[in-house]
């Protein structure tokens, strides 16, 4: 009996916790954390549910009608009966129908990339940090050439020999895998080092030393005892990491090294529309670029509160 | 006095050097190679008639006329042609152009290792008569040998001899393939592949000039509507193509035009069907559905060019029926009709031929080659899914593109084709005919299209006088292409080329820009 009650207890305490919490008291007073929270979610949410707010399916050619293509938004196509809110791109395709589902692969690419590069920068970063060392030394001097070079130029490097190691059939699959692979490989470096900083000053308090005195190995030490403590950080630089990560994959896609035509993602829908922007034809490029540019931006946003809000000093 | 002479001297200099004019083009896809006998294809045949010259070359009206070569006459009865040969004429370098360089560049031309080797199929011999006279013997009578050679280029056999570049390479190239020595009007000053091409006026030319350019300059430019960014503001001064969408704004806009035209260019779809297993895809490996006729009558039908026709191409395109368009000697009136768009019909015939549940394949396409080929190969893909068959498009630049092709590295694939003769015997020579190396056939027929009849056809179109019974037998062979549906001709690409309005120029049909008609004002 009083087992289940404290377990329903317990959900809603920790809603209310985090409510009441610092982070949460800065949100509720942060019109910009509330506004960037909401777009952000909203979109995320359309793209979640794309397949039920879309009225076409833009990745199944079977679906597209060519004479439905270059219709205006807000008008009826030409040559036949269909409206469309936003207009079409060259292909027929609905471009409001598209945008949904192009986002779903740039959030997608986004989501991926960055959970990759934040397991191989958290775990090279604590390594670094705790060992110190030869491994330090090795991680850190690949860490310090990779930032060297302008992280696109590594993501399409990447890319690039991704591309040319998958056999050809399966290269139109693979193309999204390849691209969260070229931008997680990318940006494991900044997780890396923040974290080896963060783990630097952890290493020395007395909890750690009290569990290697303990007799813990040096494992369960990283991650069951340093690791929660050095995530406050990463949190702030994967949000961050989060927009960056979906510009650099419209980045690659404008550049037509990314997500195929066929499935165009946000990047890909803006290369095509740039195409038809001296023709008038302004909303196949306008709209997408608006949606990458709410999306981006409101995650940015976010990632800015976050971090003022758990840095202490700020307060 | 002498003062007044020589201050007017001066600014008659100036003058001079202001009406000195640098003439600056673009196109999307940049010359593979200066080599003329290396690659067989239009951007480098087109470049490179600035620069080399043939014993014939085309007019502004096509017409074949006197070049390299003052007179021919034919030799016996259909045994060859005899050549007459220009005096006087100076390579670039300064060497004099002979006879021996004719044989020269007939014996590099026709070479294992160059591209335009199938242009000879019909010579059986050349020969030295004496320094301003060749003979070219043929195989059999070929009454239009002589229309068929102006994009043969005359090269210096000394120069090539001294620069080791004998024999061309189109895979890893030679000191031909950055440098040229040609009579023509213009000489290569400096190349940079992909970036720019710098060409001067040749003083030596035997010609008058009729252009006022002292300096001609070509940058490729990728992106079409960089191109068009590049000539409103007046960085270029001719670009090559204007992509149909933005037409109407350059021709709007005070201070450029543009030139329109139809082009001799067909833009038709090819199958791999001479083996028996599809390439791409989760169906690599299964029988190859290309391979039955149905199959690709179903392609034709499921095709909705007038579509194509009017969206991507905004009306300014004709449907097409053949290898070739309506305009060119050997068109066969009587099968003028394209296969009608038919969506129910594409799926019984594909139901007939036992892919009632379709199956899917790899589409092969340029993506800077032909006016918005890869839009038109995402319509083709789209079509295609309505009756059941997957493509999965892969779409590539073309200097990606044709290594692909030659490498049978597709199930289908777009091709655009331009008769050099302007006649339907050069598309049935290249496309139709059974490859053979040694014979020179089929050099471009990728997917393996045979026909025994169109092979016996072939050289007898060749050979024969009587335009009656050479239109009979072209007739035969167009029947057989169409019902074999050996490919699915879509459209005649439309000519869209955007100038400056100080800038006169001639657009031929076969969409070589030929700088010697240019004149800035």
């Amino acid at each position: 009996m009083t087992t289940s009650s404290e377990q329903t207890a317990k959900p809603k305490s920790m809603l209310a916790r985090a409510w009441d919490s610092d982070v949460g008291y800065s949100f509720r007073h942060s019109p910009v954390a509330i506004i960037s929270s909401t777009v952000a979610l909203l979109l995320i949410l359309a793209a979640v549910f794309a397949p039920l707010l879309a009225v076409m399916n833009p990745f199944d050619p079977a679906s597209l009608n060519l004479l439905n293509g270059f219709t205006p938004p807000l008008s009826q196509a030409e040559f036949s009966p269909d409206w469309f809110l936003l207009g079409t791109d060259d292909q027929g395709r609905d471009v409001y129908s598209t945008i949904l589902y192009g986002m779903r692969i740039s959030l997608f690419v986004g989501f991926a990339a960055v959970a990759l590069g934040m397991v191989i920068g958290i775990t090279l970063g604590l390594i670094s940090g705790y060992f110190g060392g030869w491994a330090d030394a090795i991680i850190m001097r690949i860490a310090d050439v990779q930032l060297t070079f302008p992280s696109i130029l590594v993501a399409m490097l990447i890319f690039g020999v991704a591309k040319g190691v998958t056999p050809v059939e399966y290269r139109d699959q693979l193309a999204i895998w390849v691209l969260i692979l070229a931008i997680g490989l990318s940006d494991w470096v900044q997780f890396a080092r923040v974290v080896r900083g963060a783990t630097l000053v952890e290493k020395n308090k007395e909890y750690v030393q009290a569990a290697r005195l303990m007799g813990r190995g040096a494992l369960p030490i990283l991650f069951r005892h340093i690791l929660p403590n050095v995530m406050s950080p990463v949190l702030v630089i994967a949000t961050i990491s989060l927009a960056l990560a979906i510009i650099a994959e419209a980045t690659l896609s404008f550049l037509g090294v990314g997500a195929p035509a066929t499935q165009p993602s946000l990047g890909t829908l803006i290369r095509i529309g740039q195409g038809f922007l001296f023709s008038g034809e302004w909303w196949i490029l306008v709209f997408p670029a608006v949606t990458l540019l709410a999306l981006a931006l409101s995650v940015n946003l976010l990632g800015d509160w976050l971090r003022d809000a758990l840095n202490p000093k700020l307060r | 006095m002498f003062k007044l002479f020589a201050s007017t001297a001066l600014t008659l200099c100036l003058a001079g050097a202001a009406s000195a004019e640098t003439f600056k083009w673009a196109g999307t896809t940049d010359p593979q190679t200066m080599d003329p006998h290396a690659v067989n294809s239009a951007p480098v045949l087109g470049f490179l008639n600035n620069v080399y010259e043939g014993l014939v070359r085309r007019g502004k009206d096509m017409a074949v006329e006197p070049a390299l070569a003052t007179s021919w006459e034919p030799i016996g009865v259909g045994e060859g042609w005899r050549f007459n040969l220009r005096k006087g004429v100076k390579f670039h370098d300064g060497a004099d152009f002979t006879a021996e360089d004719v044989l020269f560049s007939y014996q590099r031309a026709s070479s294992e290792a160059s591209d335009t080797r199938s242009w000879f199929a019909p010579v059986a011999d050349v020969k030295v008569v004496d320094d301003y006279t060749v003979d070219i013997l043929t195989s059999a009578p070929n009454p239009i040998f002589p229309d068929s050679i102006a994009n043969w280029m005359m090269m210096d056999k000394g120069w090539a001899e001294a620069n080791s570049t004998a024999l061309p390479d189109k895979e890893n190239g030679n000191y031909a393939t950055l440098n040229a020595n040609g009579t023509g009007a213009f000489m290569l000053k400096d190349r940079q592949p992909g970036l720019t091409t710098t060409l001067a006026p040749f003083d030596g030319w035997w010609d008058e000039a009729e252009h006022n350019i002292t300096e001609a300059v070509f940058t490729p430019i990728d992106n079409p509507a960089t191109a068009v960014a590049a000539l409103l503001s007046g960085d270029v001064d001719m670009i090559n193509p204007v992509p149909i969408q933005d037409a109407a704004r350059v021709d709007e806009r005070d201070g450029t035009k543009v030139i329109r035209g139809i082009e001799a260019r067909v833009i038709m779809l090819g199958f791999g069907q001479d083996r028996d297993e599809l390439k791409y895809t989760a169906m690599a490996g299964q029988p190859n559905p290309f391979k039955d006729a149905r199959v690709r009558e179903a392609v034709a039908k499921a095709i909705n060019v007038d579509a194509i026709l009017k969206t991507i191409m905004r009306g300014s395109a004709e449907p097409a029926s053949q290898l070739v368009s309506p305009a060119m000697r050997g068109f066969s009136d009587a099968l003028a009709a394209r296969p009608a768009y038919d969506v129910a019909g594409a799926k019984a015939l594909l139901a007939e031929a036992g892919y009632g549940d379709g199956f899917s394949f790899g589409l092969k396409c340029p993506n800077n080659r032909y006016l918005n080929d890869e839009a038109v190969c995402q319509a083709v893909t789209g079509m295609l899914a309505q009756v059941g068959i997957k493509a999965e498009l892969d779409a590539m630049p073309v200097q990606n593109y044709w290594p692909e092709l030659r490498a049978d590295n597709f199930d289908m694939y777009l091709l655009g084709w331009s008769p050099g003769t302007f006649d339907h015997e050069h598309p049935v020579r290249f496309l139709v005919t059974t490859p053979n190396p040694e014979k020179k056939l089929g050099s471009w027929n990728f997917g393996g299209f045979s026909n025994a009849r169109v092979d016996e056809l072939l050289p007898m179109v060749q050979s024969e006088i009587d335009d009656g019974k050479r239109q009979a037998m072209m007739d035969e062979i167009t029947s057989i292409y169409q019902s074999e549906h050996a490919y699915v001709p879509m459209y005649v690409q439309p000519l869209v080329w955007g100038a400056q309005d100080n800038i006169e120029l001639t657009q031929r049909p076969d969409n070589f820009f030929i700088l010697r008609w240019v004149t800035v004002n």
